[in-house]
């Protein structure tokens, strides 16, 4: 009897992996690009997050509360179905760049403050005392120290990226979900479709959470 | 290292217990006593017929937000198949399924039946047993009255918004191979999104069944005369309960043959 599991679901998967092969090449190019816009936000956004001047930090805190405590999914749409009514047409694949990298850089963002936070104010002020500028402090004396700190839960924001780029589905972003969701609700096997892309997915996460392990252990060691 | 490998082996091991766990609990339908095959019996012994309508289809299934009722053409078929395997027709039990819940919802036995303007096609007679059709509709297209589409013809090049789990889009594209024009769909998981797809400009033009469409109608858009591809609407039940897939076929036969059916489908103004 052909259960949810049947022989000839996964036959019929099989021959189309194409379909899912473009999607996962879909969502890697994805993640990387949203990644690397994420850093950059990440990083921008923290510094100003630690600088002394009031007005930075408080462009730190809209953008970092603004992101934190909208869903994804809302910003999502929002991009895809509400700026075509302002004349703004961003191909569907920007606006997962945009959404996703803009989503993940708030908590980078705060990963990186969190980071420069933690080491003791006397090592600037060390640094200053012997000469160095703003920016040669945070340079060779925080930001190398920081770094350390911030590596594990960057790389955990990394993993949570490359998940949440499955939003795309929503928006039919030709991700490996929206492929997914295509071909199963196409074929009714929906089975082998969603055990076949969890599988996927967690190829991609499964080394990165091990890497994000081994460098938690290796502060562990330093500190 | 080793870590890992357990992990990873205990992870394989955990999907093939999944895997084998649900590929056998298929029973097979046991003829009873009392002539009623136990599927049905187990419908008969709980009381309630469950099964899976559409809530956002006018006229087929819709829950109308003033009352909180989920009524329409559908609906009353499921009131009479209750009357037929439960002797009541006030003894279902509905809910809302959409394109992407159907198949599991039936699978895993949540609903006995599902009537959600689901259309037959070979590939799904394979997962589920399918009646005979209860209503004959066709794929339309529904665009902006400001982008001047008269006809398929005047999509060349554009992008057609369809659900996912729809069949509109296999028919519209072997119409367009015909016409040698080239279309681009994109594939959204409800209705409301596609037209919100269609207000925003992402796609040109939305297409699923006509009678569905129509729900969809505003000040701003339109629907094209053609209609493409018969789509037939039957009521799903799970592969493994032959018996009430037999039961509800006849059932369907009969209504059609005594009227009953075509009254309905006056009652819902339906073509």
């Amino acid at each position: 009897m052909p259960g949810p599991f049947a022989g000839f679901k996964w036959l019929a998967l099989v021959s189309d992996w194409s379909i899912f092969a473009e999607g996962f090449m879909q969502t890697i190019l994805l993640s990387v690009l949203a990644l690397t816009l994420s850093l950059l936000l990440g990083i921008f956004f923290g510094l100003l997050g630690t600088s002394d001047v009031k007005i930075l930090r408080v462009c730190n805190r809209i953008y970092v509360e603004f992101i934190q405590n909208t869903p994804l999914v809302i910003q999502i749409f929002f991009l895809y179905h509400v700026l075509p009514h302002a004349g703004i047409m961003l191909p569907v694949f920007v606006v997962g760049v945009l959404g996703v990298g803009g989503y993940h850089g708030a908590y980078i963002a705060e990963i990186v403050r969190a980071g420069v936070e933690s080491i003791p104010k006397g090592q600037k002020e060390a640094a200053y005392s012997q000469g160095f500028s703003y920016w040669g402090a945070m340079l060779h004396i925080v930001l190398p120290q920081a770094k350390k700190i911030a590596y594990p839960p960057l790389t955990n924001q990394a993993v949570s990226l490359i998940k949440n780029t499955s939003v795309l589905a929503m928006v039919a972003g030709g991700d490996l979900m929206y492929h997914a969701d295509s071909w199963s609700s196409n074929t009714l096997y929906y089975g082998p479709a969603y055990i076949v892309t969890g599988l996927l997915y967690l190829s991609l996460c499964f080394p990165l959470a091990l890497y994000a392990r081994k460098l938690e252990r290796n502060v562990e060691v330093t500190s | 290292m080793k870590k890992i490998y357990v992990l990873l082996a205990s992870l394989v091991m955990m999907v093939a217990l999944l895997v084998a766990g649900c590929g056998s609990s298929d029973t097979k339908p046991a003829a009873t006593k009392s002539g009623v095959s136990a599927d049905v019996k187990a419908i008969q012994d709980r009381g309630v017929l469950n099964v899976g309508v559409k809530v956002d289809v006018p006229r087929f299934g819709f829950k109308d937000p003033k009352t909180n009722q989920i009524d329409g053409f559908e609906i009353d078929l499921t009131r009479a198949l209750a009357k037929k395997i439960l002797g009541d027709e006030k003894k279902i039990a509905v809910q809302a399924v959409t394109a992407k819940t159907r198949g599991p919802l039936l699978d895993n036995g949540e609903v006995d039946l599902v009537i959600a303007t689901f259309t037959i096609t070979e590939e799904r007679k394979l997962s589920y047993n399918f009646s005979d059709p209860y209503f004959t509709d066709g794929v339309a297209l529904m665009v902006k009255k400001d982008s001047g589409i008269k006809d398929l013809k005047g999509l060349d090049g554009k992008k057609i918004g369809v659900a996912q789990s729809a069949t509109s889009k296999k028919a519209i594209q072997e119409e367009a191979d015909k016409l040698g024009i080239k279309i681009s769909f994109l594939e959204f998981g409800t209705y409301p999104e596609i037209k919100t797809a269609l207000d925003a400009g992402r796609v040109d033009c939305f297409s699923v069944d006509g009678s569905i469409l129509f729900g969809y109608l505003d000040d701003s858009t339109v629907i094209l005369a053609d209609r493409y591809t018969p789509q037939k609407y039957g009521a799903a039940s799970k592969k493994s309960n032959e018996g009430l897939a037999k039961m509800v076929n006849d059932t369907i036969t009969d209504m059609r043959k005594s009227g009953e059916l075509d009254q309905l489908i006056k009652k819902w103004d339906l073509k």
